[in-house]
């Protein structure tokens, strides 16, 4: 498999452990439905729980200028295009 | 830069001190601006109440400004939900829109209104609504002398000379309010205009205060405190003159963890919107709250009343519903004497969550319990007929998010509960409650990624037990098992029923070998399954059936230290 479908899965592990989604597994996350509010239901304390967890697995620091940084985290595939764009380990 | 109580307009003494202050920070001189918007935008418009909902502080303040100047009340809802705001605008003389309309050839025109010398201090300033977590949050009205004395206390105690305040927190909370738009406004000190929710925005923040040589307050809250990233190069920004953090109470580890980080001093402030504020301490160096000025405690069987200026009614007594234990110079406090839990800062009944998922044509009775995991999520029990409980992921996956969805419009996301567990009865101790031990029972899982879910169990007789399970889907067994098609490995099952058997039974000594295994079907992540036991004289028999029909049976010999049998 190439290294695209694995960083798709390693981001959903990432997202179904640091949030404790009990009832998710990675197949239930859509790579291009919205994470927060309607689809996966996530919320404002897990924008900062992905924050964090994306700060230790993968050293980015996300944008400091705006609140908009956080519209990286809109869906699994805008949360892996900042990942493929900004990781540093 | 003095203090001006808010029925003195504080926003309309401008002072001469103009700062080169970056983009989005709000002064009293760059407000008038919006205001005088804002106030040909009302000046053909109803008075009475007006609904306010604005996102960003610096608008929000500039709304609230000319509401009050032109004699209205401003209506604070507590989120922007549309139920929210439906429900409350058939309440109110009109709702405010984003911005006002008002074309620039009038925005100049301010002769179409007058600037009051002052507000009259007993009329309404507010109202606010205590959380929109709960099926009927409750409405309070605040005079502008109860917000004055309040925010006068606020100045007593932390003066805002020089300071530039940052908020984090929602100002259409009375705590957002006062210590992040109205403390500023009356102290002429500047104060952020956008929200600022994230640390990556604080610290960025903190450096634009500092090139204008203000030092920086932030005011904050446990959900975001207790989420400060470490690397954000916290070394090189200005260190805050204080950190104030409200709505919830924030574990010590992580205040001193923030203090650690930030170099600035953490300042807790204890109240509700009924009470305004009431109690304040620094963690790190006591942890013994302490009363506001003007604010006068008493305790009685373990519970805290007070009377304050702050209060609609100063002079009589109000009972704070968290339970206290007296100490010197203060209290310590010990939790809430209710039902209800605060999940980041939001005041979430547990009672309502019971009631909207019993209205469900699923679910026959439904415990919500505050777990108190650093996530500060809610879990929740949910007594379902046999026909409703979901045997595999799918359908379990399914049932959560139907009831989710029923939810969702009650309440906000943070108080949906995180942690589901369906179970044919509650179960219950000798009692016949569901104690503390149970719920720790029925939410091991979360912590223990070996361990089954245990969903309750039945003795028929001393000898044998029939256990109620689940295969958590993050059971670290099924890791690399296979990974497309991961099922619990044998050896696991085997293990299981071994450790039950002994937490049904008691010690039942060391392994000698297991007898007449048998493994018929796969078992996978998501599925309900039982395991009977049944205790024999040299150890015990076990059986794992699901509604697939039969997993796995055996027999394992077990012996005590000096038994007999083998």
């Amino acid at each position: 498999m190439s290294e695209n479908y694995n960083l798709t899965l390693e981001l959903k592990r990432l997202i179904i452990d640091t949030l404790e989604l009990e009832d998710v597994d990675p197949s239930d996350i859509d790579p291009s439905a919205p994470l927060f509010g309607e689809g996966l239901g996530l919320d404002s304390i897990d924008a900062l729980e992905l924050g964090l967890a994306l700060q230790k697995q993968y050293g980015i620091k996300l944008d400091a200028d705006a609140e908009e940084t956080r519209q990286h985290f809109a869906s699994l595939e805008a949360l892996q295009s900042l990942v493929e764009a900004r990781r540093v380990n | 830069m003095t203090f001006v109580p808010l029925i003195r307009l504080p926003w309309r003494n401008a002072h001469e001190d103009r700062r080169s202050l970056p983009r989005h920070w709000v002064d009293s001189t760059s407000l008038t601006h919006r205001i005088d918007a804002w106030r040909l935008w009302l000046a053909d418009k109803p008075r009475g109440y007006w609904l306010l909902y604005q996102s960003r502080p610096a608008e929000f303040c500039a709304a609230l400004a000319a509401l009050w100047e032109s004699g209205r009340v401003a209506v604070l809802p507590a989120d922007n939900r549309p139920e929210t705001l439906a429900r409350l605008a058939e309440t109110v003389d009109g709702t405010l829109p984003e911005a006002p309309d008002v074309t620039a050839t009038r925005q100049h025109d301010t002769a179409a209104f007058a600037i009051p010398e002052a507000l009259d201090p007993t009329a309404t300033a507010v109202v606010l609504y205590t959380s929109g977590s709960t099926g009927n949050p409750v409405r309070l009205a605040k005079r502008f002398n109860q917000l004055d004395t309040e925010l006068a206390a606020h100045t007593r105690l932390w003066p805002l000379a020089g300071s530039g305040v940052i908020s984090q927190v929602s100002h259409q909370h009375i705590y957002g309010l006062l210590t992040g738009v109205l403390h500023p406004l009356c102290a002429g000190a500047p104060f952020y205009g956008d929200p600022c929710r994230y640390p990556e925005g604080l610290i960025e923040r903190l450096k634009e205060a500092g090139e204008a040589h203000l030092a920086p307050v932030i005011v904050s809250s446990p959900a975001q405190l207790s989420r400060l990233p470490n690397h954000l190069g916290w070394h090189d920004s200005p260190r805050p003159r204080r950190v104030f953090s409200s709505g919830a109470r924030l574990a010590l580890a992580h205040a001193q963890h923030t203090e650690a980080l930030l170099k600035a001093p953490v300042i807790e402030i204890y109240g509700s919107t009924e009470s305004g504020g009431i109690a304040q301490r620094r963690q790190t160096q006591d942890t013994v709250w302490q009363a506001l000025p003007g604010v006068e405690l008493s305790f009685s069987k373990g519970r805290l009343a007070l009377r304050s200026p702050f209060l609609e009614a100063p002079q009589q007594w109000w009972y704070q519903p968290d339970r206290v234990a007296p100490r010197h110079g203060g209290f310590e406090l010990l939790g809430r004497a209710d039902r209800l839990a605060k999940i980041a800062g939001k005041r979430v009944s547990l009672d309502q969550i019971e009631c909207l998922l019993a209205e469900t044509e699923e679910v026959r009775e439904a415990r919500c319990v505050d777990l108190e995991r650093a996530d500060g999520r809610l879990g929740v029990v949910v007594v379902a007929d046999e026909a409703f409980i979901p045997h595999q992921r799918e359908t379990r996956h399914a049932l959560i998010k139907r009831l989710r969805s029923r939810l969702s419009s009650h309440l906000e996301g943070v108080a949906t509960p995180r942690y589901w567990r369906f179970v044919d009865a509650l179960p219950s101790n000798a009692q016949g409650k569901l104690d503390h031990e149970l719920v720790q029972r029925l939410f091991a899982d979360l912590d223990d990624h070996k361990a089954p879910r245990w969903l309750g169990e039945y003795r028929a007789d001393v000898t044998s037990c029939c256990i109620s399970l689940e295969v958590p889907e993050r059971l670290i067994f099924l890791e690399g098992h296979f990974d497309d098609y991961p099922v619990v490995p044998g050896v696991v099952m085997v293990q299981w029923a071994i450790e039950l058997a002994s937490t049904s039974f008691g010690e039942l000594g060391e392994f000698k070998g297991i007898e007449r295994l048998k493994f018929k079907q796969v078992l996978r992540p998501g599925a309900r399954f039982t395991l009977q036991l049944t205790r024999r004289a040299e150890g015990i028999a076990f059986t794992i059936d699901s509604q697939e029909g039969r997993h796995c049976t055996g027999q394992v010999r077990l012996q005590t230290h000096g038994g007999k049998h083998g």
